[in-house]
This record gives C-alpha cells, structure tokens and sequence, in this order.
C-alpha cells in the first residue's frame, strides 16, 4: 500500500447535519409550502397515448366557481425550433416546450394539456374536468423495435434520423443512432474459441422517489417571479424555466425546498414552468402537486430497451472482442440515455475490437429521464450475462475472467477515453477475497451470480462561500440539493481544511439568489465537485486567517504556518494561537471573514463497483429470493463511509426491484395499467437481506482527498448479477426484465 | 374525488333505513376505508352520502369459545391476524388476516370491509374504462392484460376477489350476519360469495340497504391442521397471485378431510372439491399431493397472461397438502 494520509475529519462518522430536521418531520418539503393568498393548481392530463389536439375549449371550467385561471400552450411564448443548452447537454426547446404543455399533439397518455389554478385544490381537480378537449386519436407505437418499423406511426413529422454526423431525408422514429469502434471486431471473433451472442428486453422503469413533484410559485408586480419546489438543481430549474417562458434568469428565483429523492427523475420540469404561469395569470401564488399517477405518467422514467450482444473469447479466457446493439426508448421526445450506455457497456475490460451501435428512438411513453446511471443499467444487464456465460463455458471462474479482462490505468474504453488511475481490479479482488465468495453454495435452487459496472461520473460547476462567525464555526453556503447526505460529506471536506470538527459547519442549502451559480445534484457530482469547492473556499478562508495572524504578530504572511487547527510563528518568534480563537479577533484585525470557491474540475474519476448476490429459486412458484448480497465499489476516498454505504445499497435495493419486480405495464392503447405503488411492485425491506458492502479506496488524482462519484454505479449491477445467480440455480439464462413470478414459471417450461 | 355529506352510524337501525331504496352507490357505508377511500379518489364510486360504521359500538368485538369464534364487522385485520386463540386454533385465518397488505393497512382495515371489498383489476380501477363489471358491454381482461385475472369462474368478468380473509373463512366453515330493514339473517360464508354468471356487477349477495355486522366460526376438530399459503410478487403490500387455504383433519398421515379454498384465481374464493376429493380418505404422498394439485386446476382456463397462475396454483396445492402430512 502506497502511504496512507492521516485525516482528522475525513472518513469519520459525524451525525449528518439535516438529520435532526428530518428524523423529527420538521424539514420543510414544498408541500409543506404555505404563503398568504395561495392558490392550488391542477394539470388536465391527455387520456389518450397518441392524438391530435383539435381544440380546446376551456369556457365552462372558467365559469365554475373559485376558478382563478386557465393556461394552455397558447400562454407560452411559441418556441421556436432552436437548441437550448441547459447544462445537462443540448435541448430542443420546442421539445422541451411541447413536454410542459402539449400544442398540437398529444404523444402520451399522462401528457398534461392545461392547467387550472382554483381557491381549493377539489375545485382545481373538479374544473379539470369542465375543459372540453377535442382529440382525434392517432394510433401509438409503444415499444422501441416497433417505433423502428418503416411504416410505424410517426410521432414527429419532422424528426429525422441523424446517424454519425449525417441527417437522412425521410422523417422516422429513430432520432439518432450513434457509433464507437475499436480495433477490427470481425478479426477480433475470428480469434475467439468461443463466440456468444444473445438478445435482451428491459421494461420501462421510474425512479420511484417517495415525494412527488410540487411547485409553488409566487410572480411579483415587478416582474420577479420566485418558484419554492423539490429539485436536484435548482439552477437548471432557473434555466429550462427561463428558456421555456422567454423570461430574464435576472428575475427568476427558485428556492430548493427539502427533497425525497430524485435519483435523477428531479432535473426535468413538468409543473414548475406551470406554476409560474399560473401566477403570472393570476397574480396570486399558485402551489401545483403531483399525485402518484401523475408522477408515473406524467415524469420521466427511465427507458425500456432492446439489447442485442455479442461477444468472444479465446480458450485461455482473453475476450477478444465485442459488439452490442442499443435501442433505446427515449419517449415521446428525442434524448434517451443510449449515449452513456454505449459509453458503459464494456467499460470495466481492455477489449481489442469493440462496436457499439445505439440508436435513440421516440415512442409513445412519457420522455425518459435520467434515472442513477442512466443507460448503463440496461447495457450491463447484456454484457454481464454474456460475460457469466463466456465465463461458464470455458471453465473459468467469473470473478477470474473479470480480473483477466479488467481495465486499468492507460488502457482505453471504445468511446475514446484513457483511463487514468481506477480500481476496476481493486474491487473485482475484494470480491473475491470475501468470506461471501468462499462460504458454501450448493443447496438445490440456490445459486449465485456476479457482475460488474461501470461508471463516469461528471464534474461541472459549484460554487461554495464560507462565513467566519466569531465563536470559531463557519457558516458554509452551498447550492447543491442534500440527496443523499451531502451537507455532511461537503461540511467534512471544508472542516478538514481548517481543522475544525464537522459540527462546527453549519452548511445551508440556498437559493439562486444566495450562492454562485452550481450545477444539479446528479452524475455523482455533488461531493466531488461541490466538496472541491468547499475545500477550495476553506482554502481561501485560511489564507485570509494566514493574513490575519500575520497582521496580530507584525511579521510577514509567509511566516505564518496552519496546522492542525492552530497558527503558529516559524521565524522564531513564540506565537501560537488556534483557529477558534483567532476567529474571537477578527473584528480587530480586518473585519470578517468570507471565503468563496467555486470550480469546474475536469477530473471525476470513474466508479467501478462489482457485486455478489446468493439467491433461491422457488420452481414451484417462480419466486426468487435475495439470500445474500455483497457490493464492492471503489469511492476513491469515503468521505463519510456511512453514507457512501447508504448510497451503495439504495442503489443495490433499487437495482433489485428492476431486476425482479419494476416495470410500467402498458396496454395496447398506451395506458400504464399499474400506475400507482401498488401495483407498481418496488421492494421493501421484507424482499431485502442486508446488503454488504466493502469500500475500496483507490484515490482519484483529479479530487484534493481522492474522491470520486458513488451514488450510480451501485445500481448497475444488480440485474446481471441476479440473472446470473438464477442461471446458477436453476439453469435457465433470464434475458428479459424485470424476472417475474411468471416469467420465470414460464421459462422454466412447466407450464 | 367527488364530494359527499358524512354521517357517522348510531345504530343498525339508522344505517339500513339510510341505506334504504337508494341503489347502489348513492349512500355507501365506510369502516377503515382502505379499499373505499381508494375507489372515490379515482372516480370509480361517486357517493352522495358516506355512513361512517365505526362509530357503532360494540362492532368490534372478537370472543371465543369452545364452540367457536364470534368475530364483529368492525374487528381490525391486525386483531383477527394477532388473536391468540385465532393463532392457536384457528391457523389459517391468522395466516391470512396476517398476511393482507401491511402493517399500517392491517390496523385500520376491518373484517367487513375486508369481505366486501371490491376487486383490484386495472380496468375495473380505471376511471376511463367502462367495463362490464361497471354496467359496460366488454371485459377488457379477456383481450387485454390478464397478467393478474382469474383461471377459474370467470366467465363473463375476469376479476379474481381480493380478499386472502374469506377463503380462509370458507375452508373454515365460517358462516356471517348481515342486517337489512327486515332485520337479520345468517348465511354461510361461501353462499355469501357469488360468481359473474350470477351477477357479473357484484361479487357478493348483500342487497344495497344491508351491511355485514359479524362473522362467526366454528371450533376446528382437534385433529385439524390449518395453513394458508400466498403467492405474491414481493414480500408487502402484495395481493396473491394465488393462495391455498386448507384446513386437513388427518390421522397420521391419512387425510380424513380436506376443506381446500383458493384465493386469487377466481372472482370469487374458489372450493376445490376437486383437490378436497383427491386427499380425501388418502395417505398423503407427493404423488397424491400432486395429484390434487392436477384435479384443481384441470378445468382451469387461462387467459393470454395468466396461465402461469395454474402452475402456481397446482404446485401451492400440493405443497399445502404435504406440509398437512409433516
Ligand atoms: C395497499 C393495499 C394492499 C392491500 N392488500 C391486501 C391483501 O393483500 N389482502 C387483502 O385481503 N386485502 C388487501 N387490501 C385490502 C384491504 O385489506 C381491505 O381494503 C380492508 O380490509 C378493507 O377494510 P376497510 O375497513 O378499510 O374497508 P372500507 O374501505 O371501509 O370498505 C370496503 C368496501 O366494503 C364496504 N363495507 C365495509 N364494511 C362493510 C360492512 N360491514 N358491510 C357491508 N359492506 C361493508 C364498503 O362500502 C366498501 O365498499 C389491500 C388494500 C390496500 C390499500
């Protein structure tokens, strides 16, 4: 082992910051939102899957007693064709425009049509169903290989494929289709013993966050408009609000009220833009909520897909190449997560030849949206299997083909990228050397299943100001949403600078008038890049305490030193003095203290994670059992390995119910029949063991403490692991998700 | 949901005469509300008036003897399911009252609403689908989705009956009082359930102006063993893909009776004569075992989705069956 720093802060267990708040329910979430004068909001959603908006006439819900006003997308300025870029990549904003509030068609069942801001909430619900829309019904095409068809049916006339640079002519449902390649693949399975190839279908997925989207915004004679809600950004909320009703980001300000998970599903607007046009119609603040069967249908979850992989590998176990086939559901507008999968589906192994096609292609679903890793979940599910598989018949042990193929530092994905340190192999060997991996597995119907995952994680902008109060505790402003813990993760790193203890950090989320510009909470970015911009601001803070030192003991900056929280004279004078109490004389030296950080590192490094799972096949009744999970992952360095934990195993709950239960059932007219947590099957603790998991830290050269991202990559592996395990116990090979009762019943033929 | 007056019941007599000459859906009555609350927010009931029966008194009662068990309407899911007596005697209902939906739903959720609830199929809860059990023309299971519809009885509604409660009741011989203008009267359980072909529109003989008020069952023989078994996606809040109740009298491991009830597969809770003529008077085996696991199921006729149900419904028969013979 290469020298190991000594932290004081870093890598403890403090009791997170909002824990307090949020065990006693007194953290204010946005429907907790109360102002004098508020109105109550509800959006008219389209029945129909597909059709044409004829007309809508909204007279009979306007006359209805308590009815303040109406908005259709005739309130919103007529977006042109043009491209916005929102920070989460470029967005047609008309799409983004026609998801808010449908103009001329409907291309899903949950589509909202019009909104109604009423004195009651019952009354905004009742007047809903006073508009009369006219539609007439088109016919949907609701699954990816359909929507490819040349004679499917069309949901924008003017989309066109682009496929590598090029734009065709004719009009289709294929948005764009994407390419990586590496070396030559055809000589690459000419070189193989064995060569496998099969085909896998994943279902539509939500995130399934427990709070539903709310909005409560309040317009201002003087034109500023401030929005309260429940986000992962509230500057991307500021941004697509802004694109989207052609408004000043000057006069917009959005307050992030406490959030109940978002795992993705909480960057897009659905009903902020609304509100706010409620309220400036009204002139009163209006409050929008969702219900589950709006969030269900009426968010984005992340796409079904259809995956076709292939891959070989010579006899000693050297995969020599592979090729995957991607076709993404990106809903009803064009920007499904295809990219990022294609980036992740081979990314743990130094293979030769690679091709990876993805094609990006609408549907008549709600427009997908990020969803923890989004993308590579899907992808993951084919590769690993193919992987188990190679692994089987060629004897080989699956853990060991893993560490025979597995990536590291300088070797280069398909889509381009040379690794820089990663611990790929790092969490393949903890796998291994698990007491998990050694105990016993032979019981009849039990088997176990591994795989692996991948994951970039991102950087972008944060910003972080420190306040010095005088009693020797900061005051550290940040505008990144607390998901998962990261008050706590982010106070660490600005607290280990100054050598002060986390509990001396008080850290507050504020809005996006109080704190400089910073990104979503999303990619796992947030105590990455917001935690190197607190370290940055902690940094600016002490060499402004250097300066005031200096400035108490008359000698010069450079011969003040900071250690372990204490000043002290290195040109022999004898002066000491601790941080606390040079924060009690600041008044008399200068005035206070304000430190700022702010960032754009280049530098996520990638996660890797590689997991473990026993379970017990019930051929009687179909039933899979988790029996025992083990999750290795590399977090670079735990900040506070508590949460890094919690973030490893919600992902690998989350990772399960894909695995056996989650889908959006559809009819064949495109209604989700299971739109509600009932029938919508997402596990609780009764379908859970304990989740293990094993940290490993191999620092990221591109974080001050070596951080990297770890809320994503745990969700990866989960559905190939599992599918594998089934494999192990029974010997059928699952390709299709999620792996039901019945699917399972079915595939194990003894129907 | 649409608004409605309340009215919280004084008496038996004040809530059937409320009740009276209104037909269905215009005066409901409401216990826990767990099912009820769900069906006014979608739309699917639209009552004019809710009579609130928990403020009967009394109505909640659970007492035992020797001779059996008297069980009120307005008893709780979670008292039934942690009643010693019921757990000691009585299996297979606490077995099943313990495992309907969660903990939550279980201490406010009663017996009658438990009964009388009504089915969860997607299109039935669909406020934009006018299906036939909704007074329209079609089952849309029959040429839809029918993942999780009925094998057995379905004919012309495809709904299986929600309840894990009554199967155990029925294989228990259980038998219910229910109160109308005309006073009351007793029928058993099983009567009380009907099938499509009966009334396509209800699952259950009550007349819109009576309300279940008790369920009374008697003692099981000394020599009975009871068992529930539910097969369900995940582990909570989950309806069953399909449930045995069986209550077996055995003599070592001959089976002098067998009272054989499935849940989830029919529109009512569904007897197996079959699978009860099977094991009767028979050593239980794995091959007799299963054999009363083909016997139910060989009449079954599956939807396009749902023909693993009769695997799973064969296979709990015959592990039920076994575990009488442990
Ligand atoms: C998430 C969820 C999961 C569930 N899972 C299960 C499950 O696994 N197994 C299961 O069996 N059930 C399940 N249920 C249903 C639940 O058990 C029943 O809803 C509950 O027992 C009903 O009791 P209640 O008092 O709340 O009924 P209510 O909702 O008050 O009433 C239900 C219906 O019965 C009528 N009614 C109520 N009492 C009487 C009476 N005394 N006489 C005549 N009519 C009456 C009402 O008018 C109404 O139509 C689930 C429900 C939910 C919401």
């Amino acid at each position: 082992m290469s020298e190991k720093k000594e932290y004081k802060v870093i890598g403890t267990r403090p009791i997170r910051h909002d824990g307090v708040d949020k065990v006693t329910g007194r953290a204010l979430y946005g429907a907790d939102f109360q102002i004098a004068g508020l109105l109550h909001g509800r959006v008219l959603r389209s029945p129909h899957a597909h059709a044409r908006i004829v007309s809508i006439d909204t007279s009979r819900a306007e006359a209805y007693p308590g009815v303040k006003g109406i908005v259709t997308a005739q309130d919103l300025p007529d977006p042109a064709d043009k491209v916005a870029d929102l920070g989460e990549g470029a967005v047609n904003l008309k799409y983004l425009c026609d998801n808010i509030l449908a103009r001329d068609k409907v291309l899903y069942k949950g589509h909202a049509v019009a909104a109604v801001a009423a004195t009651s909430p019952h009354i905004a619900e009742e007047a809903c169903t006073l508009i009369d829309v006219a539609y007439e019904v088109l016919p949907p095409v609701l699954e990816v290989r359909q929507a490819m068809e040349p004679d499917a049916p069309l949901l924008h006339e003017n989309l066109k494929t682009t496929s590598l640079g090029e734009t065709a002519d004719e009009p289709s449902n294929v948005a764009s289709h994407l390419q990586y390649k590496k070396g030559a693949p055809e000589k690459g399975f000419a070189e193989a013993d064995v060569v496998i190839e099969r085909e896998f279908v994943t279902g539509t997925v939500h995130q399934g966050y427990i709070e539903p989207h709310n909005a409560t915004a309040l317009y201002n004679p003087d034109g500023h408009l401030t929005i309260w809600c429940s986000t992962q950004g509230a500057f991307t909320v500021r941004e697509q609000v802004a694109e989207i009703l052609q408004y000043p980001i000057s006069k917009i300000k959005v307050v992030p009220m406490e959030i109940g998970g978002g795992f993705g599903g909480k960057i897009s607007v659905y009903i902020k833009p609304v509100a706010a046009l409620l309220a400036m119609k009204t002139g009163k603040p209006v409050k929008v909520l969702m219900n589950r069967t709006d969030v269900f249908e009426g968010t984005g979850p992340t796409p079904a897909s259809y995956i076709r992989v292939k891959m070989g590998a010579t006899k000693a176990g050297k995969v020599t190449a592979a090729e995957a086939y991607l076709a993404f559901e990106a809903g009803a507008y064009p920007g499904s997560p295809v990219g990022p999968g294609a980036m992740c589906i081979f990314a743990p192994y130094n293979i030769e030849n690679v091709l990876i096609d993805g094609y990006d292609v609408v549907v008549n679903k709600p427009k997908t949206a990020p969803y923890r890793a989004p993308g590579a979940t899907n992808a993951a599910f084919g590769s690993e299997t193919i992987l188990d598989e190679l692994a089987e018949r060629l004897e080989i042990d699956p853990l060991e083909i893993r560490l025979m193929n597995g990536a590291k530092e300088g070797d280069r994905r398909a889509d381009g990228p040379i690794y820089p340190r990663i611990g790929y192999i790092e969490t393949v060997e903890a796998a291994k050397q698990h007491p998990h991996y050694a105990a016993p597995n032979g019981k009849k119907h039990h088997g176990r299943g591994v795989a692996s995952g991948f994951w970039f994680n991102i950087g972008l902008e944060s910003s972080v100001t420190i306040n010095v109060n005088v009693d020797g505790t900061i005051n550290l402003v940040e505008g990144s949403t607390d998901i998962g813990g990261t008050r706590a993760s982010i106070a660490m790193q600005a607290a280990e600078v100054l050598g002060i203890p986390a509990e001396s950090v008080n850290p507050s989320v504020v809005d996006t008038n109080s704190v400089g510009y910073t990104a979503v909470t999303g990619g796992s970015r947030t105590t990455y890049a917001t935690g190197y911009a607190a370290y940055e601001a902690a940094q600016d803070v002490k060499r402004q305490m250097i300066a005031r030192a200096a400035k108490l003991w008359e000698v010069d900056e450079a011969n003040v030193q900071f250690a372990d929280g204490e000043f002290s004279c290195i040109n022999g004078k004898e002066e000491q003095i601790s941080f606390r109490d040079l924060c009690a004389r600041l008044g008399e030296t200068g005035g206070p203290v304000v430190g700022s950080g702010t960032v754009n590192p280049g530098g996520a490094g990638g996660a890797f994670a590689t997991h473990v799972v026993d379970v017990e096949v019930d051929e009687e009744t179909g039933k899979v059992e988790i029996l025992r999970y083990t999750a290795t992952q590399d977090a670079g360095k735990a900040i506070h390995p508590s949460y890094v934990e919690g973030q490893i195993q919600g992902g690998v709950v989350q990772g399960i119910g894909w695995a056996l239960n989650e889908e959006y059932i559809y009819d064949a007219e495109g209604t989700m029949t299971n739109a509600s947590f009932l029938d919508y099957r997402m596990p609780t603790c009764l379908d859970l063991p304990m989740i293990d998991t094993v940290i490993v830290e191999v620092p990221n050269p591109g974080h001050p403490y070596g951080v990297r991202g770890v809320g994503e990559v745990p969700i990866i592996p989960p559905p190939a692991a599992i599918a594998n395990a089934i494999y192990d116990a029974v010997g059928i090979r699952m390709t299709e998700l999620p792996m039901s009762p019945e699917r399972l019943l079915k595939a194990i033929g003894t129907i | 949901m649409e608004k409605f007056s309340y009215v919280n019941a004084t008496s038996l007599e004040q809530v059937t005469s409320l009740l009276s000459d209104s037909g269905w859906g215009e005066v409901m009555v409401i216990a826990g509300g767990t099912d009820l609350l769900g069906e006014l927010k979608e739309y699917i009931e639209t009552p004019k008036t809710l009579i609130n029966l928990k403020t009967l008194p009394g109505m909640d009662s659970i007492s035992a003897d020797g001779s059996g068990l008297k069980i009120g309407a307005l008893a709780t899911v979670a008292d039934i399911a942690m009643y010693p007596e019921i757990q000691n005697h009585y299996t297979v209902l606490a077995q099943a009252a313990g495992s309907v939906a969660t903990p939550q739903i279980r201490n406010v959720g009663t017996l009658g609403g438990n009964l009388c609830q009504r089915p969860r199929c997607w299109y039935y809860r669909d406020e934009t689908v006018d299906c036939l059990k909704k007074g329209g023309e079609l089952c849309y299971a029959i040429e839809g989705l029918s993942k999780y519809h009925a094998i057995l009885g379905g004919d012309p509604v495809y709904i299986v009956h929600p309840s894990d409660i009554a199967p155990a009741l029925i294989a228990l011989g259980a038998s219910l009082k229910i109160v109308g203008p005309e006073g009351e009267k007793t029928m058993s359980v099983e009567e009380f359930f009907t099938l499509p072909a009966t009334n396509p529109y209800r699952e259950n003989v009550l007349e819109p102006n009576e309300i279940v008020v008790e369920v009374q069952v008697p003692h099981p023989k000394s020599n009975a063993k009871s068992f529930y078994l539910k097969a369900r996606e995940k582990g909570a809040p989950d309806f069953a893909l399909a449930s045995v109740a069986g209550v077996f009298e055995m003599e070592g491991n001959t089976c002098q009776a067998a009272s054989i009830v499935l849940g989830g597969v029919a529109p009512a809770p569904w007897r197996s004569t079959e699978a009860e003529a099977a094991l009767t008077g028979k050593m239980i085996t794995e091959s007799v075992s299963m054999q009363a696991g083909e016997d139910a199921v060989k009449d079954a006729q599956p939807l396009n989705d749902n023909a693993y149900k009769v695997t799973l419904t064969r296979n709990l028969i015959s592990r039920a069956a076994m575990m009488a013979a442990k």
